[in-house]
């Protein structure tokens, strides 16, 4: 029999998480959110964080144009156990298109990560790979670069989890062009605080 | 410290009175096997055959060792502190069931933990646990080298997940008799333990 080493965690599901937010476990502003089952606490929001966070959504927003909308710290759907509220996320479309439920398929999907570094690059980029998101961002503030994570690959020889076969570090100096906009450049420098 | 470091990422705490108003509000499904421990729901280890066996095993025996005046509780809650309501395989309370009905027991005079699948984390999550609320005797079966392994003495330990840790622990196996500390003149074959 194989043994556990710690803990098993109860996972929740997306519906059990609205409830725990109907009954007041949970108010809307609480930097929880729900990650493959669970409810992570989200990293504290520094001024760099804000920071780096208004930059990305305005450079996104120029890059992607008409069409497409971004969305701040608001919540996303990534199947029946996750609903994270990813930094930055850019969404076909206008807002009126989802009054009545969360986008699903974002275009690109953006975290700003400085104490949060290790949750972005493994839990949250299995969760953003396991739904086929295709273009994940995380803005490095420890290193002053862009970590780019592209071709989601599901889990075998070479993973054990779900997670991005395509990974690129982009310094201040460089230019990203994002997957769904083609034709755009955006400095990675507009994007570091 | 009171969280689990080894996380990489920190989860929403809940508190016992959270946790009982979860249950209350009928939240988890019907059955689910799940506990709170240091304000973290863990999934507890699936029933095989010779665990419930052991579990059955091991209150009877304890029933006749402890006597009246005495409660067996089978995978029973405890209310051990604010953020813990675990439920042990079996758990020695004094008094009888009626006492329990406003407020789940709290400290039990001997814990004892059925591991198979779980020997590790009962051994050093549980362990730490509850040494931290103070219990005297705790007794972990363990399935897979057929043997009791007998916790007792806790004591401070910034290593260990919650602070503290048995510093006390003796190891029984099949043809050994062993005692429960809150049940004077006990002799318990382990045997009658086992499954």
């Amino acid at each position: 029999m194989t043994q556990a080493e710690r803990p098993v965690l109860r996972r929740w599901t997306r519906h059990e998480y609205e409830r725990l937010i109907d009954h007041g476990f949970l108010a809307e502003d609480d930097p929880v959110e729900l990650l493959d089952g669970l409810l992570l606490v989200k990293e504290p929001q520094h001024s760099a964080h804000r920071t780096a966070v208004l930059l990305v959504a305005k450079a996104v927003e120029r890059a992607f144009g008409e069409g497409w909308f971004v969305q701040t710290q608001s919540p996303i759907i990534l199947g029946d156990r996750s609903e994270p509220e990813p930094d930055v996320c850019v969404v076909r479309g206008s807002p009126r298109d989802y009054v009545d439920a969360h986008p699903t398929r974002p275009a690109l999907v953006v975290e700003v990560a400085q104490s949060g570094l290790r949750l972005a690059r493994g839990r949250k980029a299995a969760a953003y790979a396991r739904a086929r998101i295709a273009d994940y961002w995380i803005v490095n503030l420890v290193d002053r670069v862009l970590e780019v994570h592209r071709e989601p690959a599901r889990p075998g020889p070479a993973r054990r989890h779900w997670g991005y076969a395509a990974i690129e570090t982009l310094g201040a100096d460089a230019t990203i062009t994002p997957f769904s906009a083609p034709s755009a450049g955006i400095p990675v420098a507009d994007l570091l605080p | 410290m009171r969280s689990m470091a080894s996380y990489e990422a920190r989860t929403r705490r809940f508190s016992r009175a959270e946790y009982e108003r979860l249950i209350d509000l009928g939240v988890f499904q019907p059955g689910e096997a799940i506990e709170l421990i240091g304000g973290e729901l863990m999934v507890a280890e699936p029933q095989g055959t010779a665990h419930y066996t052991a579990i059955r095993k091991t209150a009877k025996a304890l029933e006749a060792a402890f006597g009246p005046g005495w409660e067996v509780r089978t995978e029973g809650p405890i209310g051990l502190d604010d953020d813990s309501e675990p439920e042990p395989d079996v758990a020695v309370v004094s008094g009888s069931p009626e006492d329990y009905s406003r407020a789940h027991p709290s400290r039990p005079a001997l814990t004892v933990e059925v591991s198979e699948s779980s020997l590790a984390v009962d051994r050093r999550h549980k362990g730490s646990l509850y040494a931290r609320a103070g219990l005297a005797d705790y007794w972990i079966l363990n399935l897979v080298d057929r043997v009791l392994e007998v916790y007792r003495e806790p004591a401070p330990d910034p290593a260990a997940p919650f602070g503290w840790r048995y510093t006390r622990r003796e190891v029984f196996d099949a043809s050994a008799r062993v005692n429960a500390l809150a049940a004077a003149g006990s002799s318990i074959p382990v045997s009658y333990l086992l499954p």
